[in-house]
C-alpha cells in the first residue's frame, strides 16, 4: 500500500468516527428534546405559557430576542403541585399539602417497595429451584411461566375488577392496598422468575455442592452460599419491578376504589383534567414524578441494563 | 429435639420436595392473579348483567361486539398504529444500534442518555408530547400551525380529524393525532429495541465482519447479507414484543389523545376501557379482552418457538 493510499484510509476512518459521533449526538439531543422542553415549561409563568406564538425561552424583552438577564423563571408550577404551607411541626418549617405529595406519591412508594421485595423473594426462591433442581415438570412449568409473561395486565384487569367487586360485596375484609400489591406481585413475577433463573444459572453449581458435602442443609446452602452471589441479580430484579410498579397506570386507576389509596400515575392523570391551560403545573408534576425514577436509573444503570437484556432475550 | 430436627432436615422426603416448596408460593400467586382471571374472562364473555347477577347469553356478546362500527374502526386504527410503531421503532432502533456497535468512545454514555425515555411512564410520555402540541400554546403547534408549511390553514395536531379514507372503511390515511401517537410510542420504545439489537449485533463474531470487509463488501452489503440474517431471531423477538406492548399499551392513549379527536386514535386497548368502564358492558368488554388475549397468546408462543429453536439458548444452559 502506498503512503498516499494509507493516509487516505486513515483519514476516512477518522471521518467515519466523527460522523458516527455527530449522528449519535444529534440523536441523543433529539431523544432528550421533549424532556428538556418539559423542564423549561415547568419553570415558566402563566403569561409566558399562554403566548401565541409560543417561545422556548422566556427570556425576550421588547428590544432583545434573547437576554439571559431578563429571563422570567418561576417555580409557580411546582408550588401548585406541592402546595407548601408554613407549619410549626415540621423540621423545615414548611409542610407540603398537595395531594400528590401527601397521598399519591407515598402510596406509589409503598406499593412499589413492598411489591418489589415480595417479587424478589418469590422470584429468588423459585428461580433458584428452576435453575438447580431437576424435577418432574420443571421445563413445562418454566414454559408456562414464560407464556404467562406476555399476558397483559389490561385483559386481566376486567376480571380482577370483578373479583374486587365480589370480595367487597361478600363482606370479607378487603383492602385496596393489599389487593393492588398482590396484583402487582403476580403480574411482574413471571418475567422476574426468568431473569432470576438466568442469574442463578450463571453461578457455578460446584460451590453449593461443596457446601452440601460439608454438611450444609439445602436451605443453608441457598441462604449462605448462593444468595450472596446472586445479590446483584436480585437487586436488578428489584429495580426493574420497582420501576414497573411506579410507572403502572391502568390497574392502579381502575382497581383502587378509594381516592386516598390511589397512585401517583392516577394523580398525574387527574392533573390533566384540572389544569387544561396551566401547562406549567402539568409539566411540573411530570418532572416531579419522573425524576426519582430517572435518577434511580442513572445511578444503577449497569444493574438495570443487565436485567433488561436478560429479560428481553427471554421475551 | 435438635436431633429430630436434623434428621427431619436430612430426610429424603424433605430433600426431594425442597424445590417444590420453593416454587409453591410463586405458583399460587400466578394462579390467583393470572390464571384464574383468564378463565374468569372466558366465563364473563358469555354473560350479561341482569337485575339478579349474571345471565348466560351464549355468543351474543361477540355478535354485538362485531356489530359495533367502532369495533371495526378500532381494528383499523390498531393495525395502522402497530405497523407504524413497530416499523418505525425497528428501523430507527437498528440504525442507532448499528452506530453504537462500532468501536467508539463514550458508547456507554450514549446508551445511558438514550435509555432515559424508557424509564419514563407511558402516562408521563403522553403528557410530555401533549405539551409540545397543545393547541396554540405548544412549542411545536406554532410550526404545525404555520399555513405556509401545512396548507391550506395550518394543522392542529390534536384536533384535526382524519381525511376521507382511501380504501373503503379502512381508516387510512390516519389522523395527525395518530401519527403523533405513533411518534410518542416510538420515542419511548426505541431504547429497548436499540439495546436488544445492539446485544445481538455484538454477538456476531468480528472475524465474520472483517472477512466480509476484506472480500470487498460495502457497508450496505454487510448489513443486508451478514448482519440482518445473523440477528434475524432477535429481530423477530423484537417485532413480537413490540407488537405485544403496542396492542396492550393504553397509558399513552389516555394522556396524549384520550382516543380523540372523535374516535380517531381509538385503538382496541382503549376501546376495551370505554366498553368496560365507560359503558359498563362488562360481558362485551370481556369478549374483546378474550380476542386480544388470543392475539397475545399467538404472539407469545411464536416468540417462545423462536427463542428456543432460533438461538438455541435454552439448550446451552
Amino acid at each position: 500500500m502506498s503512503d498516499k493510499k494509507f493516509l487516505s484510509a486513515l483519514a476516512r476512518k477518522r471521518i467515519g468516527k466523527f460522523l458516527t459521533h455527530f449522528t449519535l449526538i444529534i440523536i441523543t439531543i433529539m431523544a432528550l428534546f421533549p424532556i428538556l422542553t418539559t423542564l423549561l415549561i415547568s419553570f415558566k409563568e402563566q403569561a409566558d405559557i399562554t403566548r401565541n406564538p409560543p417561545v422556548i425561552f422566556p427570556c425576550d424583552t421588547e428590544t432583545d430576542d434573547f437576554d439571559p438577564s431578563a429571563c422570567r423563571w418561576v417555580v409557580q408550577g411546582y408550588e401548585r403541585v406541592l402546595a407548601p404551607k408554613p407549619s410549626e411541626t415540621s423540621i423545615t418549617g414548611i409542610e407540603f399539602t398537595g395531594n400528590m405529595v401527601r397521598t399519591y406519591l407515598p402510596n406509589t412508594i409503598l406499593y412499589a417497595t413492598i411489591a418489589s421485595l415480595l417479587v424478589v423473594l418469590l422470584a429468588g426462591t423459585s428461580g433458584y429451584a428452576f435453575s438447580r433442581f431437576k424435577f418432574r415438570g420443571n421445563k413445562a412449568l418454566m414454559s408456562g411461566i414464560l407464556a404467562i409473561t406476555g399476558v397483559p395486565l389490561l385483559t386481566n384487569v376486567l376480571a380482577l375488577y370483578q373479583m374486587g367487586v365480589k370480595i367487597r360485596k361478600s363482606g370479607l375484609p378487603f383492602d385496596d392496598r393489599f389487593f393492588i400489591i398482590f396484583i402487582y406481585v403476580g403480574f411482574f413475577l413471571p418475567l422476574s422468575v426468568w431473569i432470576a433463573k438466568g442469574f442463578f444459572d450463571a453461578i457455578p453449581k460446584e460451590l453449593e455442592e461443596a457446601a452440601l458435602i460439608d454438611g450444609c442443609s439445602p436451605l443453608g446452602a441457598l441462604m449462605r452460599v448462593v444468595m450472596p452471589l446472586a445479590a446483584p441479580g436480585l437487586g436488578a430484579v428489584f429495580l426493574l419491578t420497582f420501576v414497573n410498579v411506579w410507572n403502572e397506570f391502568i390497574a392502579g386507576y381502575l382497581l383502587i376504589t378509594k381516592n386516598e389509596n390511589k397512585t401517583a400515575m392516577f394523580g398525574i392523570y387527574d392533573f390533566i383534567s384540572v389544569n387544561l391551560i396551566n401547562l406549567q403545573v402539568v409539566a411540573a408534576v411530570c418532572i416531579l414524578i419522573a425524576l426519582p425514577i430517572v435518577v434511580l436509573f442513572l445511578f444503577t444503570r449497569r444493574t438495570f441494563l443487565s436485567a433488561m437484556v436478560e429479560g428481553a432475550v427471554k421475551g | 429435639m435438635q436431633k429430630i430436627l436434623t434428621r427431619w432436615k436430612n430426610s429424603k422426603w424433605v430433600r426431594n420436595s425442597f424445590p417444590f416448596w420453593l416454587i409453591l408460593p410463586t405458583i399460587i400467586a400466578l394462579l390467583i392473579v393470572q390464571v384464574y382471571p383468564a378463565f374468569y374472562t372466558i366465563w364473563l364473555s358469555f354473560q350479561e348483567r341482569s337485575p339478579d347477577g349474571w345471565e348466560f347469553v351464549g355468543a351474543k356478546n361477540f355478535e354485538r361486539l362485531f356489530a359495533m362500527s367502532i369495533f371495526n374502526e378500532s381494528i383499523g386504527h390498531t393495525i395502522i398504529y402497530l405497523v407504524g410503531y413497530v416499523g418505525l421503532t425497528l428501523i430507527i432502533g437498528f440504525f442507532i444500534a448499528f452506530l453504537l456497535s462500532k468501536k467508539i468512545k463514550f458508547s456507554g454514555g450514549y446508551i445511558t442518555l438514550l435509555f432515559i425515555p424508557w424509564v419514563i411512564a407511558q402516562i408521563i410520555v403522553g403528557l410530555v408530547f401533549r405539551l409540545l402540541v397543545v393547541p396554540n400554546y405548544g412549542l411545536l403547534s406554532g410550526i404545525f400551525g404555520n399555513p405556509e408549511l401545512f396548507p391550506p390553514d395550518g394543522l392542529s395536531v390534536l384536533t384535526a380529524v382524519r381525511p376521507a379514507p382511501w380504501f373503503g372503511d379502512f381508516p387510512f390515511p390516519p389522523s395527525p393525532a395518530m401519527i403523533f401517537l405513533i411518534l410518542a410510542s416510538t420515542w419511548r420504545a426505541l431504547p429497548f429495541v436499540m439495546l436488544l439489537l445492539l446485544a445481538a449485533i455484538q454477538t456476531i463474531p468480528t472475524q465474520v465482519i472483517e472477512s466480509s470487509r476484506i472480500d470487498g463488501a460495502n457497508a450496505w452489503q454487510r448489513i443486508r447479507y451478514i448482519m440482518l440474517p445473523l440477528i434475524m431471531p432477535t429481530l423477530v423477538v423484537a417485532i413480537f414484543s413490540l407488537t405485544l406492548s403496542g396492542i396492550n399499551g393504553v397509558g399513552m392513549v389516555f394522556s396524549l389523545t384520550g382516543g380523540g379527536p372523535g374516535t380517531n386514535t381509538q385503538v382496541l386497548s382503549y376501546l376495551l376501557y370505554t366498553i368496560g368502564w365507560g359503558q359498563l358492558r362488562f360481558g362485551r368488554a370481556a369478549a374483546l379482552a378474550l380476542l386480544m388475549a388470543a392475539i397475545n397468546w399467538v404472539l407469545i408462543t411464536g416468540t417462545m418457538r423462536i427463542t428456543k429453536t432460533g438461538t438455541g439458548e435454552e439448550d446451552v444452559r
